[in-house]
């Protein structure tokens, strides 16, 4: 069942916004922890260049998958669970990293649990019928955007802006950092999350195996290297 | 509110399909240093030759607690899972439950155990479990931090199902007075009991284990009408 009106569908993505919804997401840092241990975010700049950075490339890629299941949910006919596995397919051959992986899917179940107490549907059902792990985290954030009511393009700026909170919040805690310039940081974002959340929407109308697929190497070695430590606060 | 009370819940719902016949859960809480490791590392110890266990631990910043009970050989290395926490035990418990309750559900599903102990990241004296994610919980305060803890309170030591003063042996040391302790926290918890135990001089936490065994027959038996 969709919302009809779209303050209620709003009221909603505030809720999906909102970082105190229990969704498991205070135990990943997006890389921040191991990028402060090799000394590359020393300050704030060097922070925004790496959520920048992020936003244009692996958050980016989410955000397209988090609009493609907007999209072909609303346009699917029969049963979605086909759809979700197809899309679940493409978030997962964009995840090379196995500790990446498995986080995104545990991510993916813990969004569906919460979402299916607040919003229930048989779209959020069959999140879980897709894969005994779970649907990937992007996939399961677009179902529950269509099941609450939004469009794809505000369904992929809800995973941009979680793409830009993720790594400012664990820098926050870890780095010291002035937290009224991380907010002012955040709040700046606006028109980079805009447009990136336009072109997520873009990508997500065309075909599901040309949805972008850019990464941060980088980003990927470290993902590998904090799996094998047993000295880290953070899950990623 | 005992560990029956919450088997006809109205949120024993479908969402939580390993709730019937699922394992009790009970977590162990408390500030750091008191003897969470200890007491789980007791508990293992004395209960799993008859009992199926599984342990998750919550530490801080290392995966040490895991380590320490995996090192112990007190329960089979697979058993006992480590979570992170992001630099907040107290939400991993409290607040945002999820990755504590997927580690659970990974264990139950894995090896159906009848008990998972659930060991907190040593935090403050405000810090509790959600009753969404345990059935029971222990709070963990010890003789070292003073005869005044029990007073001060907070939700941990007058809302908690056990509380344990740990280090009774260090009493005469530092100057604590057992029986203030005794009266400060029975006064705080509305008959809910306390124990008084040196891990130390009984490394198999006699009095917790009867007190988990009790928990455990209670959880076997079948529901009543609420």
């Amino acid at each position: 069942m969709r919302a009809p009106d779209h303050r209620v569908a709003l009221h909603a993505l505030l809720v999906l916004a909102d970082g105190r919804l229990p969704v498991g997401g205070h135990v990943h840092s997006a890389g921040v922890e191991a990028a402060l241990r090799d000394g590359r975010l020393a300050d704030l700049d060097a922070l925004a260049d790496f959520v920048v950075g992020r936003l244009h490339t692996t958050a980016l890629a989410e955000a397209a998958i988090v609009a493609a299941t907007v999209r072909h949910l609303v346009e699917v006919a029969g049963p979605p669970v086909d759809v979700l596995g197809m899309l679940d397919g493409e978030a997962g051959a964009r995840l090379p990293v196995p500790a990446l992986r498995v986080a995104s899917q545990r991510l993916g179940r813990q969004l569906a649990r919460v979402a299916g107490r607040c919003w229930p549907d048989p779209v959020l059902g069959a999140l879980g019928d897709v894969h005994p792990d779970g649907c990937h985290q992007p996939v399961a954030l677009g179902a529950v955007a269509f099941v609450v009511g939004a469009d794809a393009t505000e369904a992929a700026m809800l995973s941009l802006h979680h793409s830009a909170q993720t790594p400012v919040q664990a820098a926050l805690k870890l780095g010291g950092l002035d937290p009224f310039g991380l907010a002012a940081f955040v709040a700046g974002l606006a028109p980079t999350i805009a447009e990136l959340a336009n072109l997520a929407a873009h990508y997500a109308a065309g075909p599901l195996a040309d949805l972008p697929a850019d990464t941060g190497l980088l980003v990927e070695i470290d993902a590998v290297a904090h799996d094998r430590r047993t000295d880290c606060l953070f899950a990623t | 509110m005992g560990w029956n009370h919450d088997h006809n819940h109205d949120h024993d719902d479908a969402d939580q399909p390993l709730r019937e016949g699922r394992a009790l859960r009970v977590g162990v809480g408390g500030p750091v240093g008191t003897g969470k490791t200890e007491l789980v590392s007791c508990l293992c110890r004395a209960l799993a030759a008859d009992v199926g266990l599984a342990v998750v631990t919550n530490d801080i910043f290392t995966t040490e607690d895991a380590a320490i009970l995996q090192r112990k050989d007190v329960l089979p290395a697979e058993r006992i899972v480590p979570v992170q926490t992001g630099c907040c035990p107290h939400t991993a418990i409290r607040d945002d439950i999820s990755e504590n309750l997927d580690a659970i559900e990974q264990l139950e599903r894995r090896f159906h155990p009848e008990l998972v102990i659930l060991e907190s990241g040593g935090d403050n004296l405000t810090a509790t479990f959600s009753r969404a994610l345990v059935d029971l919980q222990i709070f963990v305060i010890d003789v070292a931090g003073g005869d005044k803890v029990p007073r001060k309170g907070g939700p941990g030591i007058t809302t908690s199902d056990l509380l344990l003063v740990n280090k009774t042996d260090l009493a005469p040391l530092v100057g604590a007075d057992l029986e203030v302790m005794r009266r400060d926290a029975d006064a705080g918890r509305d008959d809910r009991p306390t124990l008084f135990v040196s891990l130390r001089e009984d490394p198999l936490a006699t009095p917790v284990v009867v007190w988990v065994r009790d928990a455990l027959a209670a959880h076997r038996r079948p529901a009543t009408a609420a």
